[in-house]
């Protein structure tokens, strides 16, 4: 290519690339815009920057709109969940990874694993709802955590198969002539090096058990066991919006995400295509 | 018996407890898993056939539930609905998808930032991804009817009209998730070997034809699943919708979901409401195997 065709194609691409980003990230600086604004200058018209910059709508979500207890019930929830699931997860994983099984049953049990990451989670609040309600857990954060470490497990499972199966046996059988148990060989050894791989599945776990609605939407009911996303749609009154508070309700539920996001972007194909693609 | 321990039959325990290990480890999380997955979709297909009132259960209905949904043109607006929104979404997604990764997946300055931007809006809440958009297209505070009036097109109220709802939420939609496929496609892209590429441009294969011949059968496998798995969690779509639209103006917005969830939560009708899901999950099941199989054929081609 000749150096000016070749100056031509690069403007177009960045050019093509600046208009894709701007579409990509006005959106989020409109919530933020929005979410610093006074009411009055919300209504006032558009304006890229806030008027009067305030940051009484973050008070006010604080002291009005219970998202001290929502952060909690948040924390608590995805915290215990994610635990459980990540030491039911990789010991399943690593199961998976190292043995075959009678009659296939590891293959089966992969396979189905991945059926049931792809279930919508409309699909299951029906009769979670009922079985919750019979054993007195509607509206306990005991309840979601509960659900949401199981599910998880999938998710860990299908994910650290793939980490694991990555190391090589004999390091391990290695350890294992030198005395050590199969699980103390895969506490000792097989985890610290499988970590980067536990790490990035830990946060994905967090990052879809955080950002999670319907479950915590239908099997909570009041700011003793709802989450952040669930507080996010009660400032969505029947009446009228208070379009600050919910702006601001917007960026407190993605920006711990945003973060995260970004710590693990390296991993983001394998977590969301289930490893299909690395 | 003696203190010492026969070695012969040590060894034999030891063997069996060896046998055994993989089941053990697996066991525990294939229950936790089974109870908050079979088991409620079990129970939901037995609920699917029980007459509920008020939220109790009253017995076994037959086949009323599912005699009712078939007769209920809300529920097949809304399975139209869905389909309508799940065509027109995941292929404009794909499209954009693909241009994108194109255009990234060269020599970039910048190239890591940039990609890290253009995926933020998948890795936020849904439910957060509602808010922004009603940020923007609220009539009086939005920024979509000041820009069209700016252009001389009136109002258009987005939320407010039938098809402007539908059509807002078909923008949502792809804000939210081209990054996705954007994402997937760029790995694609690059796993593909370039050798083979050059060779047929040195060749004087147009950047067109090498793209049809050589580029894209190679990313097929890759986008195969790219797209099932986006068609899944599209047909499941609520969040984003429960707080944009609710599912209206009138049904425009209803996807099954919203309306299988008004029907179970506002309706106490949990029978009506599994018999359409798993209606929905008959045809869910068809894709999410035929997803598996792609992710099979290509973890195998990867090994």
């Amino acid at each position: 290519m000749s150096p000016a065709r070749r100056r031509v194609t690069a403007t177009l691409v960045y050019s093509a690339l600046a208009v894709a980003l701007v579409l990509t990230l006005f959106p989020f600086w409109w919530m933020i815009d929005t979410s610093l604004k006074q009411p009055v200058d919300i209504f006032s018209g558009v304006a890229f920057w806030p008027q009067h910059l305030t940051f009484h709508n973050y008070y006010r979500l604080f002291h009005e709109y219970n998202f001290g207890a929502y952060l909690t019930n948040s924390i608590v929830v995805v915290t215990a969940s994610v635990l459980v699931s990540l030491v039911l997860g990789t010991l399943a994983a690593y199961a998976l990874a190292r043995f075959r099984m009678r009659l296939g049953i590891d293959r089966v049990a992969l396979y189905g694993v991945l059926l049931v990451r792809m279930l919508p989670g409309i699909l299951l609040v029906v009769p979670l709802y009922i079985v919750l309600a019979k054993w007195g857990l509607l509206n306990t954060r005991l309840g979601l955590i509960l659900i949401y470490a199981g599910l998880n497990t999938s998710f860990v499972i299908w994910m650290m198969q793939s980490f694991l199966e990555e190391i090589p046996k004999d390091i391990e059988e290695a350890a294992m002539v030198d005395g050590d148990s199969r699980l103390s060989a895969l506490w000792r050894v097989v985890i610290p090096l499988a970590a980067p791989g536990l790490i990035a599945t830990a946060i994905f776990a967090v990052i879809a058990t955080y950002n999670d609605f319907i479950i915590a939407l239908t099997l909570t009911s009041t700011p003793s066991a709802e989450t952040v996303p669930v507080g996010v749609s009660t400032l969505i009154g029947k009446i009228q919006i208070e379009w600050g508070p919910m702006a601001a309700a917007g960026v407190v539920g993605a920006v711990p995400i945003i973060l995260f996001a970004l710590i693990v972007q390296r991993h983001f194909v394998r977590g969301l295509t289930l490893g299909a693609v690395k | 018996m003696t203190a010492v321990a026969d070695p012969v039959q040590s060894s034999r325990a030891w063997r069996l407890r060896l046998a055994a290990t993989p089941y053990v480890l697996l066991l525990p999380a294939l229950l936790a898993l089974a109870a908050v997955s079979l088991y409620p979709i079990f129970y939901g297909v037995r609920a699917s056939f029980h007459k509920y009132r008020y939220g109790l259960d009253m017995g076994s209905a037959g086949k009323q539930n599912y005699t009712d949904i078939y007769h209920d043109p809300v529920f097949w607006q809304a399975m139209k609905t869905t389909a309508k929104f799940v065509v027109i979404a995941v292929p404009v997604e794909t499209l954009l998808g693909l241009l994108l990764a194109l255009l990234v997946a060269r020599e970039l300055r910048f190239a890591s930032w940039i990609r890290v931007a253009l995926i933020l809006p998948m890795t936020i809440a849904p439910v957060v991804v509602g808010v922004i958009w009603r940020l923007i297209y609220a009539s009086d505070i939005g920024i979509v009817n000041p820009l069209f009036s700016h252009l001389g097109l009136g109002t258009p109220d987005v939320l407010a009209h039938y098809h402007g709802a539908f059509f807002g939420l078909v923008v949502l939609d792809t804000w939210e998730w081209t990054p996705l496929l954007f994402l997937i496609i760029l790995a694609g892209l690059h796993s593909i070997p370039q050798d083979p590429l050059e060779a047929a441009q040195v060749d004087g294969a147009t950047r067109l034809q090498t793209f049809f011949h050589h580029t894209l059968p190679l990313l097929m496998p890759v986008l195969l699943v790219a797209v099932t798995l986006r068609t899944i969690d599209a047909v499941g779509t609520f969040d984003q919708i429960f707080v944009l639209t609710g599912g209206g103006p009138g049904t425009s917005t209803q996807l099954i979901s919203i309306y299988s969830y008004n029907t179970a939560f506002q309706f106490t009708q949990y029978g009506q409401a599994m018999a359409m899901l798993v209606t929905l999950l008959a045809f869910l099941l068809l894709l999410m195997i035929a997803a598996v199989q792609f992710i099979r054929r290509n973890s195998r081609a990867a090994a």
